[in-house]
Order: C-alpha cells, then structure tokens, then sequence
C-alpha cells in the first residue's frame, strides 16, 4: 500500500515533465512466470507462453520457469516474497457452487500471510463487501454485493484472469447407462451423484476412471487435492450435500433448519452405521463438528469450523449449532464440506496428537480408513489406485459394485485405456481437449461431455514485489493478454474467457459480461495505459516511471 | 597412433561417423541460415496459433502444439546437442586423461588412490545421480555435463592407465627418464601426445552418453525447458501427445537425431570393440 | 579364492559406507535450507520447528550422521512426505517389480543377443553383417524412452495388442509376488517394457559375443581342434562359447546393477510401478526420504552387482590371476 502509494506521488510529481529516455526510472527488471512443468501441465505452459509473448511486446523482459510439482507449492504458497508471477488455478468443487468461499478466502487481508490471498492484495473496500456479502441473508441483496465485488476485483485486477475451463468427461457408454448420468450445475457428470446413480448395462459394473496426480492423505480431516476428494466424499457422509442444482440439501442430516441467523438445528438420520459396524452416534456428529477446530491439528478443514461458537446435543439425534456471525453460506462451505468421522477411532487420534508435530491431515488410518458413505474402502495405493466397493448398508447404495481410481500421470497411456476398455470412465483428463473431442468418431462406444466448471485459471501478480504494487501496471499486463486466444489455442477450445473468480457457470453470482470489461482491454490499450502511468519504453525495453529504482532481485 | 587414427577413417563404419559429426557441425554453424524461423517464435494462421500444422512446403517437419516450427527446432538442436556433447566429452576426457595418466605412470599409492576413486564413483547409478542432483540443485544443462564429467571419466581412465603402463616401459620412454627428463616432461611431453588418439575415441563415445543424458533428463522433465534441444523436443512432444495426433513429424526426428549422433561416436569407436567395453577388455 | 572373497566383500562394505555417505552429504549439504528438504511444505512454522528437534537437525552434522547410519543399518529409511508411509514399505512393494523387469528383459536380451552374436561370428563379411552390427549399435544409441515411445505408438495404441501402462490391469490385486508371478495380466502388461529394455539391451552382449567368439576361434586350441578333424559345430559348442561366454556373463551381472539405474526412463514411460518410477516421482514431487530410500536402493543393488561380476570374472576365468586384477 505504502509502495503504490509512493509510486503515486512520483507520478503525481512528474506528471507534467514529457516521457522520454531523460525522465525514464530505471529498466524493469526480466520478470519470470511459474508453471508446471510441460509434461504436468501442457495447456498452462503454453498458456503462460503466449502471456510471456503478449508481455514482451510491451517492452518486458519475461521467461516462463517450470517448477517441479512440490517444490512449485512450496515456493508460491510459502515463499511469498520470492515470486514474480505465477500460473495457477481454483479447481470446481461442490462446495464452491456457492461463490462465498472463494470470494471470502482469495483476496481478504486477513490471509495475506499464509492463507488464500497469495497475491497479497489489501484492498479494504474488498474486506468490506467480502465480510457483507457473508452476513447478507437476502438472496438479492447479497447476489448485488457479490456483482458488486467482482468490479472491485475488475478494477485491482490482482490476476491475470485467463479461463474458466469446460470439465471434460468421457465414459464408454456400452457399459454405463447414459441415462443413469447426473450433470451437476458447474462440475459435470464427474460428481458424486453420478456415482450413486451409475446404472450398469451388461456384466461389468465396476467403474473404473483415472486420476492423473496422486491424492496426498485419505483421512477425514485433510482435503486431499481435487481428485482425492473425489473417494473421500463417497466414503465420508457429511450431514449435508451440494445437489445437482448447486443448492446444499441434507444428507446425513434428517432435516437442517436455521431458526435464527446464527443458530443452525441439525436432526440426525437414524439407522446409519459405520464401516466397522458401529453405530453412527450424534457423538459422532458434534465431534465432527469439533474436532477441526482442536488445537492446529486440521489445518485445513479448521477455516470452516471458524465461525461455530458452540455445538450442542439437544435430543438423541439432534444437535444444534451456534454461531458467532450470521453466516450466508454456512450449510455449503461447512455442513456440506466437513466428514462424519467416527469419534471412537478419531478421538484416541488427536489425544495422540497432542504435543506432536505432526496434523490429522497426515494420519491415515490402517489398514483402510473408516466412514459411514455408500462406499467403502477396500485397499489403498496412493499412487498406483484406491478401491472402494459398495456399501449395502447405505441407505443410498449404489448400483455399481466397486469404484476403481487408476492413478497415472501418463495422459497418453489413459487415453489409450479408454479406448481398450481397461478404464470406463475418463474422469481427470489434462490433455489436448481436441484429441478427446474427435474420439467418439472413432471409437462409437466412448461418449463425451462437456460443461463449464465453477473453478478458473490465472496468472498471480505478486503485490509485494513491485511494479506489481501498482495497479496502473496491473490493469495494463492484464489488458495485454488476449484472453480469447488463450482460450481457443492454449486450452483447445475447452475454456471459455474469465475475469472474475465467479464461474458464469453460477449464472446467479457471476457478473454479467464481466470478461469483456477488463480495463483496457486489448494490447494497444495496455501499451497506452502504461504510457500514461509514466512508464517509459527506452529502445525496447520497459522502464519504470522517472526516480524509481529497481530494488527488486530477479526471480532465481 | 595418428595414423592409425586415420586408418579408422579409412574403415566404412568410421567414416560414416564421422560424416554425421561432419553435418552436425555444419548445420549448428549455419543453424540461424538454414533454419526457416525463429525456433521459438509461435507462428499464426490469422489470429489463431498454427498448431499442428502438416507438412507443407513452409514448415517441412510441420509445427508443434504451440505452433513453432519443428524443422526449425531440430536444426537448433544441433546446437545444444553439440555442446552438451563437447563440453561433457572434452571434461570426461581431461579428467580420465589426466588420472589414467597419474596412475599408469606413477603407480603405487596414486593408482591406488584413483582406482578407489573409481570403484565410488562406478557405485553411483547415472541417471538417478543426476535426477537428485538436478531436483536438489536447479534443473538444466549445468547438472548433465557435471554429472557426465564425474561419474564417466573411470572408464576412459582405465583404458589410458593399461595404455600408460605399456608405454612406460618403451625404450624411449627409458631414454628420455636416463637423459635427466623430469617426470612431469615425461608424463606430459612424452607420453600424453600418444595417448591423445585413444582419448579422443572415448570422447567421442561420451558425447554420444551426454546427449541420452540430456536426453534423459529433459524428458524427465529435469532439462532446461528454455533451450532449445532434441531432448526437449521429444518431452514437449509426449507431454502435448504428439503420439495420440500421430504426428510422426514431431516426435520422430528428434530421436532419429540423437541416435545418429550417439551412433556416429559408436562407429567411430568401432575400430576396436573393446572400446565400447573397456571394463571386460581390461578386466 | 577364499581371501580374495574376503577382500571383495570388504571392499564392496568400503564402498556401500562411501556412497552411503556421499548420498547423505548430497541430501544435506546442497545450497538452501536443508530442513526445507525434509519438512512437508503443508506445515506451519511451529511444526516446522518442532520436527526440525525431532528430526536432529539442530545437531551438529557428526551427531546427525551417526544417528542417520544407525537408522539405516537397520533399514530405518524414514516416512514419505508424499504416501505417509515407511520408505521401507514403499520400496519393498517397488522392488519386485524392478527386479523381475529387469531380470526378464536382461535374461531375454543376453539369450538372443549370445545365439545371434555367435551366428554372426561365423557369418563373417557380406550383408547380414554389413545390416547387423550397425543395427545392433543402433538400438544402443537410441534414446530408451524413445524406444518405448515408438513401441507403445504402435503395438499399444494402433494395434491395442498391449496395455497401455501399468502392471495389473485394475480392480486385479495378487496378494503375493507368486500370485502376481502366476497371472497372465502381469506378463502382458510387462511384455512391452521388457521388450523395450531388451531391445536396448541385446546390443552389448551381440557384439560382445561376435568378438570374443573370433578371438577365441582363432586361439590355437581351437585352430588345434580344427586340425584333429572335430566338426566345425563340435568346436563350437565343446570349446569356442565355452570360453567366450565368460566376458558376456560378467557383462551379465554388470548389466544387472547397470540396468536397475537405467530403468528409470523405461518404467516411467510404461508407468511400471518399480523403484525406478518410484524415485523419479520422489523427485519430482520433492519427497526427499523416498528419493533418498530409492537413490540407496539403486546403488547398493549397482555395487552389490559389480562386485559379483568381479568375482564371477576371477571365478570363470582361471587363467585371471587374482593378484595382478585391479
């Protein structure tokens, strides 16, 4: 803030004097872009690559660094210093369909140190309609305040907002019923839902699909990555659930009520059973509640107990649930986010915990870890496949026998199971979309379909690392990149142009036209803009506006 | 020694080795001549990227999944390909010259040393010593040429050592030790001049390892994405699933190259096949 | 024959205790935070603190060391970031499936290899040799991954006459290594990656064959046999291979320790689920333990290997005098 504010009152002096070589700052110096590496993430190399082309046309020196997987997280999320910008993504979960946890966790200044906002934009005008929009119970009012948001964010332009992508799915429709298929409002076919539903035609009624990343750790108190979850949340009943229509509704829960903006009654549905045999017990339930918030021990999870005061047994199936602030999205991001873990096993867990380093995000129960879900887990390989197999105890069993997750990174070698039937279901593909797109031609079994996903991709501008502080420079890089080329070459076509962490797959919160009204716009304009913030282009090369100096180390 | 050095020449394997190095050099000389485009430059078909282009009469090797220009590119290759391969060979073989040299002449406690040295150094695996190394370090050419130079040289430094021992006990070896000769003189003047040919072989067969190194490394994803280099090629290739496309133009000539250039250092070396065995030659 | 065993196995112990120690160097002296190569990026600073007591590394390096070799001499590797599992278990469940690619491509590779370099030893000059050797040097010049690119393209994808990655198709689950050995889906799915390595591998011990078999066709005990009037393929059988199978078997066993490094590139492009893919994975993902674990395996089993082959040199061949081997 101090920085721009700085950079401001430079300007602001020297507004009068005309830009030439004379008034010219110092030359920015050769800014790098974080990727994944190719093999991990084609498109958003070559995404980056075209953004790097579009930025060296105004006088920036840029290259595109690869990272390998870990070391990649390592440095974006707890390196904060150390970065110029880097490509990443939001991934489209259920719980998302309501746009609150983004909206709270992304840009809020509160998580500038170590939570979402890793860009570290302190905007208090953002704070403010965050916070609102949380409180506001009124659909109307609080889908005003969310569009209100999003031009907030339009004008800070914190990111590059390249894309929200279409999800994907292929499965071979000889052995799935497509009938049986349930899309999702902003996740697909792959969801939950379908897995429940799946009706088999003939013999084989194992579904077999793909993961290409493996999960971290299977426990009920660890989100592990987008594809993890994806057998966690079979396995682990929470007391509510994202519908198809993208609205929670109860699942574990008989009925969910709020009789007050910050009390919650939850009546608990009778008869379920753990996989070992034990009953589900309201215990069971408050402990579930709870135990993400004991001591550091959940670190992730723990944000979504955050806002519960107390949780408290009112009958033998009933609890009630008091919160601290009135909280608008409260039965999505935490009743239809958080595990029914069973308190027998889970309790002598944390009590072994205590005083140790190590989280419940890392404990993974053994053999196989214990839940209530319609699924099951049979065996556990974190990077050759998980087996999950029906549960006939579940008041929702499902169709299918097992549930196999093949996890290979190779996308070559899972596209070419699809085809010879060793997977039936392609459910992670990160491949060229093209290519999937032309299989049903020549392989009339496999079926294909395509939505939009809740979640996006972008390139990370680093406030703390100027010019990024300002946001005249900002606006400029992101008008520079051509965000309908990046859709329709870098991403084949699978994408649609975004501007906003607001999926128009939410047609309700999502800003309408939002992605044509980035500042500027067009390279041109970008080159202008910069121009007028007093940057100065000295033969090729970009230089900062008169009296400043580059401080900064270039990436190493 | 030189003449038969030029004698390998002479045999038709040989000379077709050295007829591949030969056009390898010319072409990484005249890369930015021959080349069509820049290797890196995303080409346009109107507004959109060229990907996938077929051949056609302007791009003859068609183009990538980015939309660069794959002939391009493989010409480039040579460049990296040669110094990778130079750089790697040139430090295998200085530093097994210069041990062979020691401990064939001197013996005793330096063959001891340096023999040592050897059987540590042939307990590390190649390629995973150089995948920790470059995930420890940072990835790129760096790691490849140090790791070739420190773990490839006991090879050529066993051959030059049995070479020396011979040598030493020549008569003019003998003459030159009674006519006041230092031993150093001895060692560099008179012997290293005869040994030279026979390094020059192996390093002609570790620019060939070098380049699988590279080779190796990039598709593992653990080379310098921002050169431009036949190893490259091939992992962008996979990565994007040239072999899905069928696009044969991509992702065949890249490897075609390599094996070309490892097997002319290979053809050449093959004026002895013990060369390309040196621990069982020398047991 | 009994000291020199002794002296190998000491000196094989001598050089297990180096590299050991090298790897333990390498993990821990590299530029950076080295605590950074060992904590799990997903914990907070307290925990980092914390583990970084609990893992010694606010000892000094000595008291490190000690207490590191003692935990690896009793196979005590440490827990993957990435599985949360032993590095132990991980690499036990890895091993078998190196070890039988690797056994199975060698043993295929060395068969066809001795037949065809001792037919080309007798078919001297003309085209089937002028097409063979280049051939034969050609496969060994080739990229591996390369190889197993053109393979799978073709007999995988166009042909779909093998899977695609792997080693069991899914939903299978051998409970033991016989059980695993016994399936039909196991050996189809190596079938690919093994011909691939084999395909790499027949290069050496064709052309190593080819030459001894002429050098020692033109010993004078055979040129003696010839003279008492034995059948040409009676000398070869009774006298030649014989003895020009000695450098193709110490080849073997190098190949063997040579091999189980190399096969990193071959198991990640099948997806084969060795030690191989095992530490490029670490690797990749920055899950130093397993790295580590693996990175050891590979090069006990590589000295383990070489020293073999030496001994089976000095075992085979009588006319090696132990003394004078370097």
């Amino acid at each position: 803030m101090m920085n721009r504010l700085a950079v401001a009152v430079a300007l602001a002096g020297l507004g009068t004097l005309p830009a030439n070589a004379q008034t010219a700052g110092d030359p920015i110096r050769p800014l790098v872009i974080l990727a994944q590496p190719q093999a991990a993430a084609p498109q958003e190399y070559q995404a980056a690559e075209m953004v790097a082309e579009a930025w060296k046309s105004l006088g920036l020196r840029v290259t595109v660094r690869p990272l390998p997987g870990q070391q990649f997280n390592q440095i974006v999320w707890f390196e904060r210093q150390r970065w110029d910008t880097t490509t990443w993504q939001m991934v489209g979960r259920a719980e998302r369909s309501d746009p609150d946890e983004l909206t709270y966790n992304l840009f809020v200044s509160a998580n500038i140190a170590n939570g979402y906002n890793l860009v570290g934009l302190n905007s208090p005008a953002y704070d403010k309609l965050a916070q609102a929009q949380r409180e506001e119970l009124d659909l109307t009012k609080r889908q005003g305040l969310i569009h209100e948001i999003q031009e907030v964010i339009n004008q800070e332009q914190p990111y590059g907002f390249m894309v929200h992508p279409k999800n994907l799915v292929a499965y071979n429709k000889a052995v799935w019923d497509e009938s049986s298929m349930v899309d999702q409002a902003g996740i697909g076919i792959r969801n939950f839902w379908t897995w429940i539903a799946l009706k088999p035609k003939g013999a084989q009624k194992d579904v077999i699909l793909n993961s290409v990343a493996p999960p971290t750790n299977l426990s009920p108190f660890n989100i592990p990555g987008a594809q993890g979850s994806w057998a966690t949340e079979l396995v682990w009943d929470r007391l509510m659930r994202i519908g198809p229509d993208g609205l929670p509704r109860p699942w574990a829960a008989e009925s969910v009520t709020r009789p007050t903006p910050t009390i919650v009654d939850v009546v608990l549905k009778s008869g379920m059973k753990w996989h070992d045999g034990k009953p589900v017990t309201i215990e069971d339930a408050v402990f579930s509640l709870e135990a993400p918030g004991y001591a550091d021990k959940s670190p992730m999870y723990r944000p979504f107990v955050g806002n519960i005061e107390k949780v408290e047994t009112t009958g033998p199936m009933s609890l009630r649930i008091t919160l601290k602030r009135p909280d608008a999205a409260f039965l999505v991001s935490s009743l239809s986010k958080l595990n029914l873990a069973p308190k027998h096993i889970w309790a002598p867990i944390f009590e072994n915990l205590k005083g140790k380093p190590e989280t419940a995000e890392s404990v993974m129960e053994q053999p196989v870890p214990i839940g209530s879900g319609p699924f099951k887990f049979v065996s556990v390989k974190l990077t050759e496949q998980i087996v999950l197999e029906a549960n006939p105890d579940h008041w929702a069993k499902p169709s299918v026998n097992r549930w196999i997750m093949r996890i290979a990174p190779n996308i070559e070698a899972t596209l070419g199971a699809l085809k010879s039937g060793e997977i039936n279901f392609l459910t992670d593909y990160t491949g060229d979309p093209e290519l999937l797109a032309n299989l049903p031609k020549s392989s009339p079994n496999i079926a294909l379909s395509s939505s939009l996903d809740i979640g996006f991709k972008f390139i990370a501008y680093n406030e703390r690392r100027p010019p990024f502080n300002d946001v005249a420079f900002r606006r400029s890089i992101s008008a520079a990149i051509d965000r309908e080329a990046l859709a329709a070459d870098a991403f084949g076509g699978a994408a649609v142009p975004a501007n906003s962490w607001v999926s128009p797959a939410l047609a309700f919160w999502a800003a309408p036209g939002i992605d044509k009204k980035v500042p500027g716009g067009t390279l041109e304009a970008a080159k202008k803009m910069l121009k007028d913030a007093g940057y100065v282009l000295v033969g090729d090369r970009l230089h900062y506006p008169a009296g400043v100096k580059e401080t900064t180390p270039v990436f190493q | 020694m030189w003449r038969s050095f030029l004698s390998f020449l002479r045999d038709p394997f040989a000379a077709v080795g050295a007829s591949i190095y030969a056009v390898i050099v010319v072409v990484a000389l005249l890369a930015d001549r021959l080349a069509p485009y820049e290797p890196k430059a995303i080409l346009k078909v109107g507004a959109r990227v060229a990907r996938y282009l077929p051949i056609t009469s302007a791009n003859w090797l068609g183009t990538t999944a980015s939309g660069r220009d794959v002939l391009s590119q493989l010409i480039y290759g040579t460049r990296s390909a040669l110094a990778v391969g130079l750089t790697a060979a040139l430090a295998v073989v200085a530093i097994g010259t210069l041990l062979g040299l020691l401990s064939g002449y001197l013996g005793g406690w330096v063959d001891r040393v340096v023999s040592w040295f050897a059987d540590i150094v042939l307990g590390l695996p190649f390629l995973p010593f150089m995948l920790v190394l470059a995930a420890l370090t940072q990835p790129g050419t760096g790691v490849v040429i140090f790791s070739v130079a420190t773990l490839l040289w006991p090879n050529t430094a066993r051959v030059i050592r049995a070479q020396v021992l011979s040598l030493r006990e020549r008569a003019w070896v003998e003459a030159a030790r009674v006519t006041g000769c230092s031993t150093p003189r001895i060692m560099f003047v008179h012997i290293l001049p005869q040994v030279l040919p026979l390094a020059a072989l192996y390093g002609s067969v570790a620019i060939g390892w070098a380049i699988l190194a590279e080779a190796s490394a990039s598709f593992l994803g653990f080379g310098d994405p921002n050169t431009i280099s036949w190893g490259v090629m091939l992992q962008e290739a996979y990565a994007n699933q040239a072999l899905s496309r069928g696009a044969w133009t991509w992702f065949a000539p890249p490897g075609a190259a390599i094996m070309a250039m490892v097997l002319a250092g290979f053809l050449i070396s093959r004026g002895s096949e013990k060369l390309l065995f040196p621990k069982l030659a020398d047991g | 024959m009994a000291r020199h065993l002794l002296g190998r196995l000491g000196h094989l112990l001598l050089v297990l205790w180096v590299v050991s120690g090298l790897t333990f160097v390498l993990f821990r002296l590299m530029p950076g935070d080295p605590t950074l190569n060992f904590i799990s990026p997903t914990f907070s600073e307290e925990t980092r603190a914390a583990l970084l007591k609990s893992f010694g590394l606010d000892r000094s390096i000595w008291q490190q060391y000690l207490s590191w070799m003692g935990n690896l001499l009793q196979g005590e590797l440490g827990q993957s970031f990435l599985q949360g599992k032993k590095v132990s278990v991980l690499l036990a469940e890895a091993l078998p499936n190196t070890v039988i690619l690797t056994l199975v491509s060698l043993c295929a590779a060395y068969a066809f290899g001795i037949v065809a370099g001792a037919f080309l030893a007798f078919r001297r000059g003309g085209v089937v040799e002028a097409m063979a050797i280049p051939s034969a040097l050609a496969t060994r010049a080739a990229p591996e991954f390369w190889l197993g690119m053109l393979l799978l393209a073709a007999l995988a994808f166009q042909a779909g006459w093998f899977p695609t990655g792997g080693a069991l198709s899914p939903g299978e689950q051998p409970g033991t290594i016989g059980a695993m050995l016994i399936s039909r889906d196991y050996w189809w799915h190596l079938a690919l990656p093994a011909l691939t390595l084999m395909l790499y591998l027949q290069g050496l011990p064709l052309l190593l064959m080819r030459a001894t078999m002429l050098e020692v066709l033109n010993d004078e005990f055979i040129v003696m046999a010839r003279m008492k009037g034995l059948s040409r393929w009676s000398i070869v059988m009774r006298h030649a291979a014989r003895n020009a199978l000695l450098p193709v078997v110490t080849a073997f066993a190098l190949g063997l320790g040579a091999s189980m490094g190399g096969n990193v590139v071959v198991e990640t492009v099948f997806a084969w689920p060795g030690v191989g893919r095992l530490l490029v994975q670490a690797v990749q993902s920055a899950d130093y333990p397993l790295a580590q674990g693996a990175f050891l395996l590979i090069a006990a089993v590589l000295v383990t290997m070489n020293s073999l082959a030496d001994l089976a040199y000095a075992a085979l061949d009588p006319r090696v005098a132990i003394g004078m081997k370097r």
